[in-house]
């Protein structure tokens, strides 16, 4: 019996249906990506609703952080109980700067303890409560990525009242 | 003159080094894709602070909220007052009271203990603070213990 030689070059696997899949896998993967910069969270510490009595045992005073807001919703003033810190790019970083020397030491068992309030205008923009909360929550380490931490305990006083109404 | 045929050669081009490209691409797009439903809403812009780290462990349960105004294209407010993005509808804070509430009562349908959700506030940095703290007692009201506040992670 005779046998037909096949050509060597039709033993080729078909690669058309791969490419068409990985393409489309390309596309999809390319339409479906949303780039968005990392979030991160600062977790506050809010007494309930109502109740007043909550600072009777308490061993520290709060430390009061207050926020004075300019007609537009910028900062007016930063202040540190009765200490002015201003309205500068650099008042953040004064906050900071006191913080530190209020609690002596990082992680101390005392300073786990200490309870921060923050008590801001009604009308003040949000970004400047977060920079507080950042500025007394601690700072980063050299390297860049440690988070040296000062203040665990953040809480806000009672909302002040709109002045719009 | 008898002229010799020669075998054609093939005509088919080296798909090889395309694959691998392609592979490569297909392989990156799936290393940068966020497959997690993330209940994020575009239209927040969050302040931004070097100390706000993703949290190490994930929430068991979160309710996200998102705060923020109605902008037009080129990201101007077209509304004084904020909003709560929820899908496909838009609250003024005071008028979301009463979801929080039906929020509550479903993790309670659901077995889960108030005090184990944590409302994660995605407030726009414009966002007066005066109504972030409001829509931090509403919350209150409906039982809710834990919070925490989303920022923009900065370099600086």
């Amino acid at each position: 019996m005779k046998f037909k030689q096949q050509d060597p070059a039709n033993l080729q696997q078909q690669t058309t249906p791969m490419i068409d899949v990985t393409f489309q896998l390309l596309t999809f993967f390319m339409m479906t990506l949303k780039i968005s910069s990392p979030e991160g969270d600062f977790n506050i510490n809010m007494p309930p609703a109502g109740a007043g009595a909550a600072a009777v045992d308490q061993l520290f005073p709060d430390i009061k952080v207050r926020l004075i807001a300019n007609a537009n919703g910028g900062l007016a003033n930063l202040r540190l109980g009765e200490r002015s810190l201003g309205n500068d790019a650099l008042c953040f970083q004064r906050l900071n700067d006191e913080i530190l020397q209020l609690i002596g030491q990082p992680g101390a068992a005392r300073v786990k303890e200490l309870e921060v309030e923050i008590d801001a205008d009604y009308n003040l923009h949000f970004e400047n409560v977060v920079k507080t909360i950042g500025a007394c929550s601690g700072r980063l380490a050299k390297d860049g990525k440690t988070v040296i931490r000062y203040l665990e305990k953040i809480k806000f006083a009672q909302p002040r009242k709109n002045p719009d109404v | 003159m008898k002229i010799k045929s020669h075998p054609m050669a093939s005509a088919e081009m080296d798909m090889t080094p395309m694959m691998d490209v392609t592979f490569q691409l297909i392989a990156f797009f799936m290393m940068v894709t966020n497959f997690e439903q993330t209940q994020a809403d575009e239209r927040v812009r969050l302040a931004a602070d070097a100390l706000a780290k993703p949290p190490e462990v994930k929430l068991a349960h979160e309710l996200v909220i998102n705060i923020g105004y109605r902008r037009n294209k080129e990201g101007n407010k077209v509304d004084d007052q904020p909003f709560v993005f929820v899908p496909g509808e838009e609250l003024r804070i005071p008028e979301f009271r009463n979801r929080l509430k039906q929020e509550a009562q479903l993790y309670q349908v659901k077995a889960v203990k108030l005090e184990d959700v944590t409302v994660v506030i995605r407030a726009d940095a414009d966002v007066p603070a005066g109504q972030v703290q409001e829509f931090i007692q509403m919350s209150q009201e409906a039982k809710f213990e834990k919070f925490a506040l989303k920022a923009k992670q900065s370099a600086d």
